[in-house]
């Protein structure tokens, strides 16, 4: 059955390559799955990621409390949505998170990456230990935060000196700080394993070239290392910035929404207006726009870095 | 930040649940009452008095040809799985709720049976339950729910030894319980402890002063589409004396980010870090299992203090007066539903719901009360209920569930100057009040 399936694929798949780049060696294609291999997976996602998508574009355009029957309305959720002084704030506030993770998870992860790539005394000990958190859920690492920062018996009131009277959840900025934290302190593991793989690729030739031309380990660092981590860069700040934009039950379980409405993020204010306000049309509005304001915005940076276009790290140095 | 996309997850799996729920209905006990098995299904939120209705199912089930099934719903997410099986095949015959605006929408969609009939045949059914706690399930007029668990009022504890300390007596009177802050301020704690991280302690406050100050008139006008109600005089009033609460530090500076639902105000009140907390009868039961010695010894309760001047009945009580069952109107058991109901104010239910701190609604509660394990806790409340000329369900319970989010976030946003008396005022004219 293999073989079958994998000497059907190469005459289809070659013609339409040739036309881009000289003819692939023959060694790429074999071994190779065909389509037919990702019929059960593409059949998966339709049923649970399309249809669900189609189903929620129609409900936008409907009034539906769960209840009686939908009800079509037209654009009236829409122009709702766009009249709504909080979906505005909402918006600027997942913006502003996710450009916080980003900033705050890339650096970090980078340097702890290239790190743990390294041979360090202890350093697989280190790593496991800071690797916990990606194996707990989210739901269990905000539980856990919120027990953490009670103003009253947390870690506020040891360290008064530090966070006043420790009211974190009750002020948007120090609310907004809590949120890029906890995600912060939950993701950095993730990111830090694929820079770690990528730091590992990166040529030895490459700093032993350096070496005898006499570069120090920083300029190694920012000379070999950073350019080499590229792909991975954009790879991490794309599931980053996705990530941002559906960020979730750190919200519902750390601030709810509040005080106020000041950290009610889309994902959340989506979340409310369904689950909570029982009005599913404008729900599925908001849930719309944010699958489509992350398909934009993944594309944006797929582009703008030159990451479509990029063949292979490794091109040029074997 | 997040490794996968959650939303599509999320989309994803709010479509498939009614397929799930579908399929899940032909192989197991979570049937409904259109797949007729025989059987009626009664769904509960699920919590530690789940022990107590699995008893009165096992002795329905004694003596009766048609079977009850318990199905129950972990607690957080009971009212969006309610909301989203009510109207289709899944449905249970009887469910749990909160009376009022909890189940209005589903009487609007003319899903519930009225229980007049049953009422009719066994009078009981409504006769042995306290009025007050009875008609907070009447919709329009008509009954559609039987009580069925205890009684909850909101209740304002303190702690014994704190209040001592700081030369305090527990307050009758509003200028009272504004002295008491003062000195208990003095004394360096917290005066009242608030999960306002919770929000619905937080509204607690709101209930109370509103019908001290005008009486259950002027919630009832709103609830039932005056808007007006929230510019009155007396609304305004009850507005200012909660700022000025607030502003005179009675709740200290960082209750927003104190909860109740982690233990947190619990454990201020218990370690005498703070005097006061208003919150529901439930309190005394949550102290025992917390802190048991503070609970057994220092832990004090009384009602909620008169305000001079108030048009409100200082014997009113809010909180939730009862959970009920109701029944749905495509039952094809109503005469196995009734029975089913008549086991709510049998003297089997009364004693197990006393058993684990639970205070029943019915007029036979009073018999066994002295034989339970805390009387004269249940006495107290027993006595509060049923001399209140009213009781004032929980705003968020009164309103349609679609209201609650908007009315918490305006009252945090008031609680914590976010918002002024006109916005807070607007907000709440606001809601949707069907």
């Amino acid at each position: 059955m293999t073989t079958h399936l994998t000497s059907a694929r190469p005459a289809a798949g070659s013609r339409k390559e040739s036309r881009r780049r000289p003819p692939a060696p023959s060694t790429t294609t074999v071994g190779r799955p065909s389509f037919a291999w990702a019929v059960p997976a593409a059949l998966f996602f339709a049923l649970f990621a399309i249809v669900p998508l189609i189903m929620v574009a129609v409900l936008s355009f409907m009034s539906w409390d769960g209840i009686s029957s939908p009800e079509f309305v037209g654009t009236d959720n829409w122009s709702r949505l766009v009249d709504d002084p909080v979906m505005l704030k909402s918006i600027w506030l997942t913006l502003l998170l996710t450009v916080l993770g980003v900033v705050l998870q890339t650096p970090l992860s980078i340097l702890l990456g290239v790190w743990a790539a390294g041979h360090q005394r202890n350093r697989a000990v280190l790593s496991v230990i800071y690797f916990i958190p990606l194996l707990l859920s989210a739901t269990a690492v905000s539980v856990l935060w919120r027990a953490l920062l009670d103003p009253n018996f947390g870690i506020p009131a040891e360290a008064t000196w530090l966070f006043g009277d420790g009211n974190l959840f009750g002020e948007q900025t120090t609310a907004i700080g809590v949120l890029a934290f906890v995600s912060t302190w939950q993701f950095t593991p993730f990111h830090t394993l694929i820079y770690q793989g990528a730091a590992r690729a990166v040529p030895q030739v490459l700093y032993q070239a350096a070496e005898i031309d006499g570069a120090g380990r920083y300029r190694q660092f920012f000379h070999i290392t950073l350019p080499q981590l590229r792909t991975s860069m954009i790879t991490s700040m794309i599931l980053m910035i996705v990530g941002g934009l559906t960020t979730f039950e750190t919200v519902l379980i750390l601030t709810q929404g509040g005080p106020g409405t000041d950290t009610t993020i889309s994902a959340y204010y989506m979340y409310d207006k369904a689950f909570k306000s029982f009005d599913y049309g404008i729900g599925s509005a908001i849930a719309l726009a944010l699958v489509v304001a992350a398909t934009i915005i993944s594309l944006i940076v797929v582009r703008v870095s030159g990451y479509d276009k990029m063949r292979s790290s490794m091109e040029g140095v074997s | 930040m997040k490794t996968r996309a959650r939303l599509p997850r999320l989309v994803a799996t709010g479509a498939t649940l009614a397929l799930a729920l579908s399929l899940s209905a032909c192989g197991d006990g979570n049937g409904g009452a259109s797949s007729d098995d025989g059987k009626i299904h009664v769904l509960v939120y699920g919590d530690a008095s789940n022990k107590i209705e699995q008893q009165i199912v096992d002795t329905f089930n004694k003596t009766s040809d048609v079977k009850a099934v318990l199905d129950t719903i972990p607690g957080a997410d009971y009212q969006t799985k309610l909301q989203t099986i009510i109207n289709t095949p899944q449905a249970p015959d009887i469910f749990y709720n909160w009376g009022g605006g909890s189940i209005k929408p589903f009487v609007k969609a003319d899903l519930l049976l009225p229980l007049d009939d049953f009422i009719k045949k066994d009078p009981a059914l409504k006769d042995k339950f306290l009025p007050s706690v009875f008609n907070s399930a009447v919709v329009d007029g008509k009954p559609y729910g039987i009580p069925m668990r205890g009684t909850q009022p909101v209740l304002l504890f303190h702690n014994k030894k704190v209040l001592e300390d700081a030369g305090v007596q527990p307050p009758k009177t509003w200028d009272e319980l504004l002295a008491a802050v003062g000195k208990l301020k003095d004394a360096g704690v917290t005066p009242i402890a608030l999960g306002g991280g919770d929000v619905w302690p937080t509204q607690m406050w709101f209930q109370y002063l509103y019908d001290r100050i005008a009486g259950p008139e002027l919630f009832a006008k709103a609830i039932g589409g005056d808007k007006s109600a929230w510019e009155s005089a007396d609304s305004k009033k009850a507005l200012d004396m909660i700022s000025e609460l607030v502003d005179s530090g009675a709740f200290g500076k960082n209750y927003d980010s104190v909860k109740y639902t982690n233990g947190g105000s619990v454990q201020l009140v218990a370690s005498g870090k703070a005097g006061f907390e208003l919150m529901g009868s439930w309190y005394y039961s949550q102290q025992l299992t917390d802190h048991k010695e503070f609970a057994e010894k220092d832990l004090g309760y009384t009602a909620f203090p008169t305000v001079e001047g108030g048009k409100g009945d200082p014997g009113n009580v809010a909180g939730n007066p009862n959970n009920y069952y109701s029944v749905m109107k495509k039952t094809k058991h109503p005469e196995a539903a009734a029975e089913f109901l008549k086991l709510m104010y049998s003297d089997e239910f009364v004693k197990a719901h006393l058993d684990i701190g639970n205070l029943p609604t019915t007029t036979n509660t009073d018999k066994f009360i002295d034989g339970s394990a805390t009387p004269e806790y249940n006495r107290f409340q027993y006595d509060l209920v049923s001399d209140a000329p009213n009781f004032q369900l929980s705003w968020d319970q009164a309103y349609p569930q679609k209201a609650s989010s908007d009315l918490h976030k305006a009252i945090q946003q008031f609680f914590n100057g976010q918002l002024d008396t006109d916005g807070f005022i607007k907000a709440m004219q606001a809601l949707p009040t069907e």
